[in-house]
């Protein structure tokens, strides 16, 4: 992991001097922030022996990119991420009460040629219950992002996010927006594919889903502590699908807010290398969510 | 390029938030004077997959009658926008570029009729205004837009996106200048334009804008700007450039041309980082598509 860390300084090192190119136009930097907090009921939980329960969960999840551009190509992606995933745990099931990301976020957009858009983006920092994991934690997973802009209507996706963590180390995802009508878009893009329908210039009603996911470190005495000694310092994939309809309001032309709610399909916290799943079902969710570019 | 083949570029970031610039260079099958002449009066509607609703060259000085074929009525969704943004607007807000005198005249004019050929008729007499007044006091006729928040003068957007790019505007000085758009005129006598209107959706919304078609003789070649002087919403104005050089295809002469469009819109401010760059690509496409079904027309005519 030092390697990793080694690595990153390096690159930031290097690109810092041509941030200073972008200071002169104003127009040269770009800032997002999104922010989102989910709320998921108590659903049925399976693979934590009879009566285990339900799980709820508070999820919360701020993103913030400050993007220079330094060529005519080429933009630099500097910023944070913090996600959190709190569960209310009845009794001693094997799940986490927290599943945190706290990572810097350093990678670059730019463009090919006429139509593609290529975006690289490594979020290295720790991903853990932040029990007593101390630098296990530590990940850097990857996103490589292409998009192919056919045309004002219709733009093709292919996304793939490298965690060698993971059980499944590399996750392709393709995808398609495609405005095939004047108020109809499909837009089918991990992790939020949806059908919109424009309600006007400002209001947006769809159906859709909404995937998390993530790979996290537990603590050293996580098992132990729960009666699955296994369990210590073991490494989790954690996924919730939901599904359902929501809204999106453009306060402004730079401001989005948005709320949903529906249904969680499933919630996994998958104990891989330990051979244990423990998958969690049928739970009603309430969404919101705040996107702001300047 | 001699297949048809177009060189594209978008243009660099300018500090002016609402300005965006690409360059284009082809080739058309026909003569430089030809080329001139067929890009005054080319009308693309017949294209459906370029939404342009209506075209119509206008008379100098113009008649109410060029307005004539201006209609709403249509099931249209881009249309029908239109339509409703005419009916909301007031004298003091709209999302339409108005002037405020025109607002008010607008919102008397409907008078809560919002019949669509009601509504045709007042937005013709509008046109018929602005097109008149620009036909007689040229630039210094064009009345800024007033009811969006804050006031815009079209012909300054131009001038600050040619202010930013310095080699283009030296390149096109002898027809910027001589028509006011840049630099001194010096006394210089402008060039009688052509005038147009058209209606068209942008960005999914019917527009309607007015625009004016110089040329000028430079040396061998043959320099053009279409400047859309009115443009009635989503965006501000445009000036797109054109110099168009004689050359030869095997025995035939044909033209080569280099394109430079400039384009300011309102959203472009908040158009920043990652989407500003899917924003040029896609206005490339839509640059190269015209181009495209423009070539194929002239082709015909070879």
């Amino acid at each position: 992991m030092k390697s990793n860390i080694g690595l990153v300084l390096a690159i930031a090192g290097l690109l810092a001097p041509l941030t200073a190119v972008a200071a002169d136009n104003p127009m040269a930097i770009s800032e997002e922030l999104d922010a989102q907090y989910i709320y998921s009921g108590g659903g049925s939980t399976h693979g934590a022996g009879p009566h285990a329960g339900s799980i709820s969960e508070h999820s919360a999840d701020v993103k913030y990119v400050f993007s220079p551009q330094v060529t005519k190509d080429l933009l630099l992606r500097f910023g944070f991420e913090w996600q959190r995933f709190s569960f209310d745990v009845p009794g001693h099931i094997p799940v986490p009460d927290t599943l945190q990301q706290v990572s810097a976020v350093i990678g670059l957009d730019y463009q090919l040629g006429d139509q593609w858009l290529v975006r690289t983006e490594l979020e290295p920092g720790m991903y853990s219950d932040f029990e007593d994991s101390n630098f296990r934690g530590f990940n850097a997973p990857l996103v490589l992002g292409v998009a192919y802009l056919a045309n004002a209507d219709l733009q093709w996706f292919f996304g793939l996010r490298v965690d060698l963590r993971s059980h499944n180390p590399v996750l392709p995802s393709p995808g398609v927006r495609w405005k095939f009508a004047d108020e109809w878009t499909l837009n089918l893009v991990f992790p939020n594919p949806r059908l919109e329908y424009d309600v006007n210039d400002r209001f947006q009603v769809y159906l859709g889903a909404n995937v998390e996911s993530g790979t996290f470190v537990v603590g050293d005495r996580f098992g132990t502590d729960h009666g699955v000694p296994k369990l210590d310092h073991a490494t989790v994939d954690y996924m919730a699908v939901r599904v359902g309809p929501g809204c999106l309001w453009k306060v402004r032309p730079n401001l989005t807010m948005e709320a949903g709610a529906g249904f969680m399909l499933q919630r996994r916290f998958d104990f891989f290398d330990q051979d244990m799943t423990i998958r969690n079902h049928d739970a009603p969710y309430l969404q919101i969510a705040c996107h702001a570019r300047f | 390029m001699l297949d048809g083949e177009i060189l594209a570029e978008r243009g660099p970031l300018m500090e002016f938030p609402n300005g965006i610039t690409a360059e284009t260079c082809f080739v058309v099958p026909i003569s430089a004077e030809e080329t001139a002449k067929q890009l005054k009066t080319w009308d693309a509607t017949p294209h459906e997959a370029l939404k342009v609703h209506a075209f119509q060259m206008l008379h100098n000085p113009c008649e109410p009658g060029d307005f004539q074929r201006l209609s709403f009525k249509s099931n249209q969704h881009s249309i029908r926008w239109l339509l409703e943004r005419t009916k909301e607007s007031t004298p003091d807000k709209s999302e339409l570029n108005l002037s405020r005198s025109e607002a008010r005249e607008l919102a008397g004019c409907v008078d809560k009729n919002f019949d669509p050929t009601r509504i045709a008729s007042c937005w013709s007499k509008l046109l018929f205004a602005r097109a008149a007044s620009f036909q007689r006091r040229r630039l210094a006729g064009i009345l800024p837009y007033e009811t969006t928040g804050e006031t815009i003068l079209p012909v300054m957007q131009l001038r600050a996106m040619l202010g930013e790019q310095l080699q283009v505007a030296h390149e096109f000085q002898p027809i910027l200048q001589r028509i006011g758009l840049f630099g001194s005129t010096n006394g210089a006598v402008a060039p009688v334009p052509c005038y147009y209107w058209t209606m068209f959706d942008a960005d999914h919304h019917a527009t309607i804008s007015l625009g004016a078609f110089y040329e000028l003789a430079v040396d061998d070649h043959f320099q053009m700007v279409d400047v859309e002087y009115y443009v009635s919403g989503n965006y501000y104005t445009s000036a797109t450039l054109y110099e168009i050089w004689p050359i030869r295809i095997g025995n035939k002469s044909g033209s080569l041309v280099w394109r430079d469009d400039f384009f300011a819109a309102p959203m472009l401010r908040f158009t920043k980082g990652t989407e500003r760059l899917a924003y040029g690509a896609i206005m490339l496409q839509e640059i190269k598509k015209e181009i495209r079904y423009f070539q194929d027309d002239m082709k015909i005519k070879q």
